[in-house]
């Protein structure tokens, strides 16, 4: 099956996403929040049964949280990447646990450093940082290197 | 947060007798084997047979009861800093601590992370750093050769300083580990500011809400 | 695998009735069998492990947040640290993201040169792995040996890029210089010496029936459970499914060689040691055949100044197969100087924080390290 056939297939079997082809072997698909379950679980069957990771990408101007997913078939040698799109305030997406075992953890760890909640997910407890009380440090309008001068001191600036 | 007291040099450094148990002790020196950060790559090939470290009497050691050199081998996040604090409180003395490469001197490569210190000498006592990003094996060597000429003229005295100002740095410690109030401005000022510079650029009055609640 | 007196189910019900016999023991940070600087707590019942909770983050840096603060060639300064062992298969998935983005080519030369570099940093990451199985076990005379056979390939690293461990070689485009006068010839030669090491640890380590009978039964993956956890690499292959991204998604000079795979079945620890052993083997013959098929050219396409070096808007996933598995760099650009956003994915997270549950309930204190040697798990590259 070629990528233009794997791409028109995809594109049937989920209604309401947009497929593209890029990158010789890649596709891209965009869903709708309330289709993201059933999109990534429609993917697993048709083969995409490898889950690289999932990600998050913080669109401050659009107001917008993009969240991704990577997978792959090992079958076919051919990549996906799912996006689909939240607000900002008071993100929520439902959870994928269920289809990845590791996806819970790819959940806890976007919860921890962008706020989205994930509801379905047992564990969202914070596991990398240590008593935050910031905002989510990926998010972009949490600035590092003013936390890193309040909060630990440059040490030119110490010794003038 | 108190200064630091200041302490003539030779209340502090080690006297004549003293010195003479450190002329055994600079050659028979255990490092405790705890690899902190990134830097500690280069401890197998310092170890290993080509570059050789026994043959200095230094050697690696499991547990910090046993060891009398702490290597902070690169970086150190916060979690990582409280249990450096506990294990160096747990080593007996006379204890000594070598700085890895840049990072524990001033934040190094990650200086504008909101995850690592950036300057460990405000936590507990560094007697000697090595610089590097990171320390080759003959640059490890030639510190810690430079710590046990330190120990046997009676100046590696990083232990005696923590004793003495231990409110300072349990005050330092404790400012970073068990913090209570975020560092930076709360999150809802910092989006008030930003719906009013859009306000402003959309021709509003500054303090009205820009067509939607707020 | 526990010889007590009671099965692990009776085990479980006298923990859950009697509160004297269940504790809870912190497995590292500060532990020798601990690699690298994190932690498992673990909730023990006499020596066999009842539940564990993985304790991450003290290797965090905030990566992908420091990676916005830079510029895209800053960057590469700041990548190699994500793997401590093996960097080079991070440098090279960055550069093909952004490549991919640009739709830059690399001329030949430069794709064979960044093929080299790979995989002389397998070799010595397949080095320490070795070496790290025996130590777990107390067998520490492989592990010194072996680092001196690895500091054979750090010199060469440090003649062509002048650095040992982190070589900040690659740049979108191709490599940062060209092969010195004598340098093929000195790892022809490097490779002659590490094939002759090998039978020496064949007798010490892989024929050696104490470290077989600790591996064996350790951690065992079925294939299907190895793909739906996510493992790649040496761990996926031995478990028997035939995967390798150097094959099936090629990228530098992949697609004019012929890789090999040794595949085991097994599944187990055993299984996963003797993988990494035969594709040592397969790398050096690998790296040979390289060597001898490196064409003439530039090593590069010129990129223009790289302080004002853009990208176009866009995003690309790159991977790349790297000793312990998929690493992969996800990178989104908005046209700027900076990267917008740059997701990383390292190999050893299904393995550290997600097969855990799986497998260590139910297994001896002494055999957690020697699982963590076997799959290859390393902090520092699901810490970031």
């Amino acid at each position: 099956m070629s990528i233009a056939e794997l791409a028109d297939r995809v594109a049937r079997e989920n209604p309401g996403c947009r497929v593209s082809e890029r990158y010789g072997n890649q596709l891209e698909l965009k869903s709708p929040v309330r289709q993201w379950v059933t999109t990534l679980s429609q993917l697993k069957t048709a083969g995409f049964e490898h889950l690289s990771n999932l990600a998050c990408v913080d669109w401050i101007d659009q107001d917008e949280l993009e969240l991704l997913a990577n997978l792959w078939s090992h079958a076919r040698r051919v990549h996906v990447t799912v996006k689909t799109r939240v607000p900002r305030e008071a993100p929520a997406v439902p959870t994928v646990h269920a289809l990845w075992p590791q996806a819970g953890v790819y959940e806890r760890e976007i919860h921890e450093f962008f706020g989205v909640d994930f509801p379905g997910n047992p564990e969202l407890e914070p596991m990398f940082l240590h008593n935050w009380k910031d905002l989510p440090p990926l998010r972009k309008d949490f600035d590092t290197r003013e936390y890193s001068r309040r909060a630990y001191g440059f040490l030119e600036e110490e010794q003038e | 947060m108190s200064d630091m007291l200041s302490i003539s040099r030779e209340e502090i450094l080690d006297g004549r007798w003293e010195r003479i148990l450190n002329f055994f002790r600079s050659r028979s020196l255990w490092m405790l084997y705890y690899c902190t950060g990134c830097g500690a790559i280069e401890l197998p090939p310092s170890m290993t047979s080509r570059f050789d470290l026994e043959r200095f009497g230094i050697g690696p050691m499991a547990t910090p009861r046993q060891s009398d050199i702490l290597l902070i081998t690169g970086y150190i996040s916060l979690k990582t800093l409280k249990r450096v604090v506990r294990t160096y409180e747990q080593m007996p003395e006379p204890k000594w601590v070598v700085g890895f490469g840049s990072c524990p001197i001033n934040g190094g490569i990650y200086w504008d992370s909101y995850a690592t210190v950036n300057h460990l000498e405000k936590y507990i006592p560094v007697d000697v750093s090595i610089a590097g990003c990171m320390p080759r094996p003959q640059a490890v060597i030639d510190g810690l050769q430079k710590l046990m000429r330190l120990i046997q003229r009676g100046e590696a005295v990083g232990y005696k300083k923590y004793q003495l100002n231990n409110q300072w740095y349990k005050t330092n410690q404790r400012e970073v580990l068990e913090r209570t109030e975020p560092v930076l401005a709360p999150a809802s000022s910092a989006r008030a500011e930003k719906r009013a510079r859009r306000a402003e650029a959309a021709g509003a009055l500054v303090g009205e809400p820009a067509g939607g609640a707020s | 695998m526990s010889d007590s007196a009671y099965s692990f189910v009776e085990l479980q019900e006298i923990c859950r009735t009697d509160r004297y016999v269940q504790y809870e023991l912190f497995f590292g940070p500060n532990f020798p069998g601990m690699h690298g600087n994190f932690g498992y707590i673990l909730d023990v019942a006499g020596s066999t492990i009842v539940g564990v909770r993985p304790n991450p983050g003290l290797l965090h840096r905030g990566f992908e947040k420091l990676m916005e603060q830079k510029s895209w060639i800053q960057n590469i300064s700041l990548i190699p640290r994500i793997c401590v062992p093996d960097p080079d298969p991070n440098e090279a998935a960055y550069c093909q993201a952004i490549e991919k983005i640009m739709g830059l080519e690399v001329p030949p030369r430069g794709r064979y040169l960044r093929t080299i570099v790979l995989e002389m940093s397998r070799l010595s990451s397949y080095l320490m792995g070795m070496g790290a199985l025996g130590a777990m076990m107390g067998l520490y005379t492989g592990m010194y040996r072996m680092i001196n056979d690895r500091d054979l390939l750090m010199d060469l690293f440090e003649w062509l890029t002048g650095a040992r461990i982190y070589h900040i070689y690659m740049l979108p485009g191709g490599v940062r210089r060209d092969l010195p006068e004598g340098w093929s010839q000195r790892l022809s030669e490097v490779l002659d010496t590490l094939e002759g090491n090998l039978p020496e640890w064949d007798r010490l380590v892989f024929e050696n029936p104490v470290v077989v009978k600790r591996l064996t039964g350790i951690g065992p993956v079925t294939d299907a459970e190895a793909v739906s956890y996510g493992l790649t690499g040496p761990n996926l292959r031995a478990a028997g499914v035939r995967a390798d991204i150097r094959i099936d998604d090629p990228y530098a000079a992949y697609p004019e060689l012929e890789v090999e795979i040794p595949i085991t079945g097994g599944g187990d620890a055993l299984a996963r040691a003797v993988q990494i052993r035969l594709e040592y083997e397969a790398t050096i013959r690998l790296l040979r055949r390289v060597l001898r098929a490196i064409p003439g050219g530039a090593f590069r396409t010129p990129i223009g100044n790289p302080l004002k070096f853009t990208v176009p808007a866009g995003d690309a996933y790159a991977r790349v197969e790297s000793s312990k598995g998929e690493f992969g760099y996800h990178v989104v650009s908005d046209g700027g100087l900076k990267p917008y956003r740059v997701s990383v994915r390292g190999p050893s997270l299904p393995a550290g924080l997600a097969l855990c549950h799986k497998h260590l309930p139910g297994m001896l204190i002494d055999d957690v390290a020697i699982w963590m040697a076997s799959l290859a798990v390393c902090p520092p590259d699901f810490d970031r």
